[in-house]
C-alpha cells in the first residue's frame, strides 16, 4: 500500500506543482519546467502505482487503508483487491505511455495553457486510481464525479472549435445521467445492508428482485460510461474531437471504469437471476455488432476507433455475461474463465486501442486530416506510426501472435464452457453469442484491412504527402512499447492470463488452485507451439524465395491498370468503397444511403458520390425523445410570466395544500 | 513430435495439388475433353517457381509478405487436422479457435496486400472477399457448434472423430444439414462456382483471382499453392464430417479417407461443371442459406436433446 499512496501522493504534487507553472503559458522557460514536472511526476506516480498493483495480483493479498481525512460523509477508506490491481495496473499502464505520447503531441502547440492541461491529466489519473481502488460508497461517487470533470476538460482541449464544446457538453450530461442512477444504486444498496462500505456490503444479502433493480440502475448507470448500445451516444463525438493521447485513455480506461463498476456490483450482490446474465449477452452482441458495423461506415479515423471502442465492450461484456451465468448455475470453471477473459480483454483492449488512438494522432498531426479517404501509402513515409498502426490492428481482430487472440480465446473457451455443461436456455444463448463473436472478428478484420490499408497503403488519393515526415521519438516510442507489451501478451500468455484468473477469482470469491489454473492456461502454450510451427514455415518458405530469386529477374514497374493510358490516384478503391459490399448487407440495420450523381453523356465527366450511416441511436431515439420533451416543457411555460407576485402566490398555495394534507 | 509435424506437412503439401488436378479433369470429362494432365497443378506451380517477378512500385513489404503468411498459416492449420490413419500431431482443447482464425490472418493479410497495389481491381476483390468471408466465418462456427455440441469436446480430432458414429445413428438429419452447409462454406472460402469462378480471369467477376492479379513469379506460385492446401484442408474436414469411418483399423481409415478425397474432388467438379456462378448480390443469400441449414442442424440437435 506504501507504493501506491506515495504513487497518488506524488501525482498530487505534480498537479499541484503544475498550477505553479500555469501562470505563465507562453513563456519557453516555464514550459520546459512545466513539461518536466509533468513527466517526472507521471513516470514515477505510474510506476509506483503498477508496482503496486503488480505486487498484489502477484501475491494475491489484498491490501486496506484507511485514512482519517474529514470528510462530508463516509470515509476515506482504500482497499486494493485483486480485482481492483488489475485495472490500477491498466490504468497505470496506458495514462504512463500516452501521457509522455502527449508530451511530444502538444509540443508545438504555443498558444494553449499545456500546464493547466497537464494538471488536469494528472488529476484524471489520481480520480481514476482512486475509483478502483475505493471502498467506500461516497468515496467511490466523489471519485466518480471528480473522474467526469476532469475528463471533460481533458477532452474540450480545442474548446475554441463550436464541436469540440458541443461534444463536451454531450459527455458532461451523458455522464451525469449515469451518476443519477448510480446514486439511486448505491441508495438502496446502503438501505439494504446498512453501511457505506463495500466489504460490509458484500455480507448483506440481498432478495433477486431487489438485485434485478440493482443490476438495471447498474447496467444504466455504468453503461453510460463504458458505452453500452444504446446508451453510446456520447462515445462517436467526444473521441475525435478530443487531442489523442485523450481519445487514448478516454477509450482505453475511463470507459473501462463502467465496466469495473459494474464487476464491483456484481462482486457485492452475489446472487442475481438468470435474466440477468442473459442481458449482459443481449447487451454484448448489440455492442459488439452494432460497434462494428458503425465503425465500418466512418469517414474519419478517429470516430471509426471510437466505434470500435463499442465493439470491445461489446466483447467483454459477453465475457461477464457468461461468468455471471457460470456464477447462477455454479459452474465455476465457465465463471472464472469468463470473467478471466472479461478482464484480460479490458487489459488488452486498453494497450491496443491506445497503441491505435495514438498512431490516428501522429498521422493526423502529419498530415492535418483524419479522413481515411483522403490519405494513402503513408506506411513509406511515416514507417513507425504505420507499422504500429498495423500491429495495432492484428491486435483489435484477435488475430494469432498478439494479445487480442489471446483474450477472445479465453471468451469462447467460457462460452463453450456454457455450452456444454449448461441448460437449455444457457446453451441457446452461449450459442447465439459465439456466433455474434465470430461475426464481430469478420468484420473487425474487414474494418482494419479498409482502415489500414486505404490510409498506409496505395498512393494517396487527395492530400499532397512528399513533405509529410515521421514524428518526434517522443510519440513513437511509447507507441512501440505498447506494441511489444501486444506483441509479448501475444507471444507469452501465461503471466496476464494468470494475472487475469487470479482477479476473476476475486469475482467468485473464491481462489483457483495452480492445477486449474495451469489446465486453463495449457491450450495457450500449445497456441504458441502452432505458432511457432507457422513461423518456422514463413522462414523456410522466405529464405527458398531468397534463394531462387538470385537468379531469377526481378523488375519494378506500375501497377498494372488494365491498359488505361492516364491512371491516377483517384481510381484507387477508397474505404468507402472497400466496406460498401458488407454495409449494403447490413443497410437496413444501418440506415445506409449511397446519394450521388454519375457523369452525364459518354465522355468522362464530373460526379460524386456520398454513403452515409444513420447513428440510430441518436438519431431516432434520443433527439426525437429530447425534442419531445423540450416541446411539452414548452407548454409548461404558461404559469410562468416573471411577475415575483405570481410566483409568490403559486409558494403560498404549495405550502397551504401541504398543510392541509397533512391535517387530514 | 517435430517429426510428425514434418511428416503431416510433407503429406499435405504433395497430395494437395492432385486434389485440384481431379476437379479439371472432371469438369473436362463433363464437356467431353480430355482435359489437362492429372498433374497439371504441379506443373504450374512449378513452372511459376522459375519465373522471375514484377514488383508494383506502390507496393511495400505487406506485398510480398501476404502469399508467404498465407502459405504458412494454411501449413499450420493442416496440422491440427488428422489425415485418415494420421492422428492431428497438435491437439488442444480450443483448437478450433485457433483453425479458424489462423484463417483469419491469412485472409487479413491478403486483403491488405491486395489493397497495397493501389489499383481498384485487387480492391475490387478485397471488398467482396471481406464481406462474404464474414458471413462463411459465422457459418464454420455454428457448425463448429453443431459438432462441439455432439462430441461434448473441443478438440478438433475428437470433434470429428470421436463419437461421430454414433452422432450419425442418433442425430442423422443434424449431422446432414451440417453437411450441407459446411459444403457451402467450402465453395465459399475456396472460390469455387457458384461463388467465384476460378477459371476465368475477369477482373469484374472475381472475389480471389482478381486479389492475386499483381503478384508474379514465386509470390502467385505460393498462392496457388496455398490455395490448393486450403482446399485440401477444408475438404479433409468435409470429408471427416461426414463419414464415420473411425474406429475401423488405421489402414481401412487411410483408405477411406483417401477414397472420400477424391469423390470430393468429383463431385466439386460435377458442382462445378452443373451450376453456374451466382450473382454477386445473390452470394450472401447463398451463404445465409447455408446459415439456416446450420441453425435447423442445431435446433435438431437442442430439441431431440443433447
Amino acid at each position: 500500500m506504501n507504493f501506491f499512496l506515495s504513487g497518488l501522493s506524488i501525482l498530487c504534487l505534480g498537479a499541484f506543482l503544475l498550477l505553479f507553472t500555469a501562470r505563465s503559458p507562453r513563456s519557453q522557460g516555464s514550459r520546459r519546467i512545466s513539461e518536466g514536472i509533468f513527466l517526472s511526476s507521471l513516470i514515477s506516480g505510474c510506476l509506483l502505482g503498477s508496482v503496486a498493483a503488480l505486487g498484489v495480483l502477484i501475491h494475491r493479498v489484498p491490501i486496506d487503508y484507511r485514512l482519517n481525512l474529514r470528510m462530508p460523509a463516509g470515509e476515506f477508506y482504500l482497499g486494493v483487491d485483486p480485482l481492483s490491481a488489475f485495472f490500477l495496473l491498466t490504468i497505470t499502464i496506458l495514462f504512463l505511455f500516452a501521457g509522455v505520447y502527449g508530451c511530444g503531441y502538444l509540443k508545438d502547440d504555443k498558444e494553449k495553457n499545456l500546464s493547466v492541461h497537464y494538471a488536469f491529466y494528472h488529476l484524471a489519473l489520481i480520480s481514476l486510481m482512486l475509483v478502483v481502488t475505493a471502498k467506500n460508497a461516497v468515496l467511490f461517487l466523489m471519485a466518480w464525479e471528480m473522474m467526469a470533470l476532469s475528463s471533460y476538460f481533458l477532452i474540450t482541449f480545442y474548446d475554441e472549435k463550436e464541436a469540440v464544446r458541443k461534444a463536451g457538453y454531450l459527455y458532461l450530461i451523458v455522464t451525469h445521467t449515469g451518476t443519477f442512477c448510480l446514486w439511486i444504486m448505491f441508495l438502496l444498496m446502503v438501505r439494504q445492508s446498512g453501511s457505506l462500505n463495500f466489504d460490509q456490503m458484500a455480507l448483506a444479502s440481498f432478495p433477486l428482485p431487489l438485485a434485478g433493480v440493482l443490476f438495471i440502475l447498474g447496467i444504466i448507470g455504468f453503461g453510460v460510461k463504458a458505452g453500452f448500445i444504446p446508451l453510446h451516444i456520447w462515445l462517436p463525438h467526444a473521441h475525435p474531437v478530443a487531442p489523442s493521447h485523450v481519445s487514448a485513455v478516454l477509450s482505453g480506461v475511463f470507459i473501462k471504469t463502467g465496466i469495473y463498476g459494474l464487476m464491483r456490483v456484481l462482486l457485492i450482490v452475489k446472487d442475481f437471476p438468470e435474466w440477468c446474465a442473459v442481458t449482459l449477452l443481449l447487451i454484448g452482441m448489440i455492442s459488439g455488432v452494432g460497434g462494428v458495423l458503425y465503425a465500418l461506415g466512418q469517414h474519419e479515423i478517429k470516430k471509426l476507433l471510437a466505434y470500435h471502442s463499442i465493439e470491445n465492450i461489446g466483447i467483454i461484456t459477453l465475457g461477464l455475461g457468461i461468468g455471471l451465468w457460470g456464477q447462477i448455475a455454479h459452474h465455476e470453471l465457465a465463471a472464472w474463465i469468463g470473467y478471466a477473459g472479461a478482464l484480460l480483454h479490458v487489459f488488452n483492449h486498453a494497450i491496443f486501442k491506445g497503441l491505435l488512438f495514438l498512431s490516428a494522432g501522429s498521422l493526423i498531426r502529419a498530415t492535418h486530416t483524419g479522413e481515411i479517404d483522403h490519405l494513402g501509402g503513408l506506411l513509406k513515409k511515416l514507417p513507425w506510426t504505420g507499422h504500429l498502426f498495423l500491429v495495432g490492428s492484428l491486435a483489435i481482430c484477435g488475430l494469432p501472435f498478439l494479445n487480442g487472440f489471446v483474450s477472445e480465446w479465453l471468451v469462447y473457451r467460457a462460452l463453450f464452457e456454457g455450452l456444454f455443461h449448461f441448460k437449455l436456455n444457457g446453451i441457446v444463448w452461449s450459442s447465439l453469442a459465439v456466433i455474434s463473436l465470430a461475426l464481430i472478428g469478420g468484420l473487425a478484420a474487414a474494418c482494419f484491412a479498409k482502415a489500414f490499408g486505404a490510409i498506409f497503403l496505395g498512393n494517396s488519393r487527395c492530400v499532397d504527402i512528399t513533405r509529410v515526415k515521421e514524428n518526434s521519438a517522443l510519440m513513437y516510442v511509447p507507441m512501440a512499447v505498447l506494441g511489444g507489451i501486444c506483441l509479448w501478451i501475444g507471444l507469452f500468455p501465461a503471466v496476464m492470463v494468470s494475472f487475469a484468473l487470479r482477479a476473476s477469482a476475486t469475482m467468485t470469491s473464491s481462489t483457483i488452485s495452480s492445477m486449474t489454473e495451469g489446465m486453463i492456461i495449457a491450450p495457450l502454450g500449445t497456441v504458441v507451439l502452432g505458432l511457432l510451427v507457422a513461423v518456422e514455415i514463413m522462414a523456410i518458405l522466405i529464405l527458398f524465395k531468397r534463394i531462387s530469386t538470385k537468379f531469377l529477374p526481378v523488375e519494378r514497374a506500375q501497377t498494372w491498370g488494365c491498359g488505361y493510358s492516364m491512371p491516377t490516384n483517384r481510381m484507387q478503391y477508397t474505404a468507402a468503397s472497400f466496406a460498401q459490399p458488407l454495409l449494403d448487407i447490413f443497410r437496413n440495420v444501418l440506415g445506409y444511403r449511397v446519394k450521388g450523381s454519375k457523369p452525364k453523356g459518354y465522355f468522362p465527366g464530373e460526379g460524386k458520390v456520398s454513403s452515409h450511416v444513420t447513428e440510430a441511436a441518436e438519431d431516432l431515439v434520443f433527439r426525437p425523445a429530447f425534442e419531445l420533451i423540450k416541446s411539452l416543457s414548452a407548454k409548461l411555460k404558461i404559469i410562468q410570466y416573471g411577475y415575483t407576485q405570481l410566483y409568490l402566490f403559486y409558494i403560498f398555495t404549495f405550502l397551504l395544500i401541504l398543510l392541509i394534507w397533512k391535517m387530514v | 513430435m517435430g517429426i510428425a509435424v514434418l511428416a503431416h506437412i510433407i503429406v499435405v503439401m504433395v497430395l494437395s495439388p492432385l486434389l485440384l488436378g481431379i476437379i479439371g479433369k472432371t469438369k473436362a470429362f463433363l464437356v467431353g475433353r480430355w482435359g489437362p494432365p492429372l498433374l497439371q497443378p504441379y506443373y504450374d506451380i512449378g513452372k511459376l517457381f522459375r519465373k522471375g517477378n514484377v514488383y508494383s512500385t506502390t507496393t511495400t513489404w505487406i506485398f510480398q509478405a501476404a502469399p508467404v503468411v498465407f502459405m504458412a498459416t494454411v501449413l499450420a492449420s493442416s496440422v491440427l487436422l488428422p489425415l485418415g490413419g494420421l492422428k492431428a500431431p497438435l491437439q488442444f482443447w480450443g483448437d478450433i479457435i485457433l483453425f479458424a482464425y489462423l484463417y483469419g490472418l491469412a485472409r487479413f493479410f491478403m486483403t491488405i496486400a491486395a489493397l497495397d497495389t493501389g489499383s481498384s481491381f485487387e480492391g475490387m476483390g478485397a471488398s467482396r472477399e471481406a464481406a462474404f468471408s464474414c458471413l462463411a466465418e459465422v457459418v464454420l462456427f455454428l457448425d463448429f457448434i453443431i459438432l462441439a455440441l455432439l462430441s461434448k469436446s473441443l478438440v478438433l480430432s475428437r470433434m470429428i472423430e470421436g463419437n461421430i458414429l454414433s452422432s450419425w445413428q442418433l442425430f442423422g438429419p443434424a449431422l446432414l444439414l451440417t453437411g450441407a452447409s459446411y459444403f457451402l462454406v467450402l465453395l465459399a472460402e475456396n472460390a469455387r462456382i457458384p461463388v467465384d469462378d476460378p477459371a476465368t480471369h475477369l477482373e469484374l467477376t472475381m472475389i480471389h483471382e482478381v486479389m492475386a492479379l499483381d503478384h508474379s513469379g514465386w509470390d502467385l506460385a505460393y498462392i496457388l499453392y496455398g490455395s490448393a492446401i486450403k482446399l485440401f484442408v477444408l475438404g479433409a474436414l468435409f470429408v471427416n464430417i461426414l463419414i464415420p469411418f473411425h474406429g475401423l483399423s488405421p489402414t481401412m481409415q487411410t483408405m477411406i479417407f483417401w477414397g472420400g478425397m477424391i469423390v470430393l474432388a468429383v463431385g466439386l467438379g460435377i458442382v462445378e461443371s452443373c451450376m453456374a456462378r451466382v450473382r454477386l448480390n445473390r452470394v450472401p443469400q447463398l451463404l445465409i442459406s447455408a446459415f439456416v441449414f446450420a441453425l435447423v442442424g442445431l435446433l435438431v440437435v437442442l430439441i431431440k436433446g443433447v
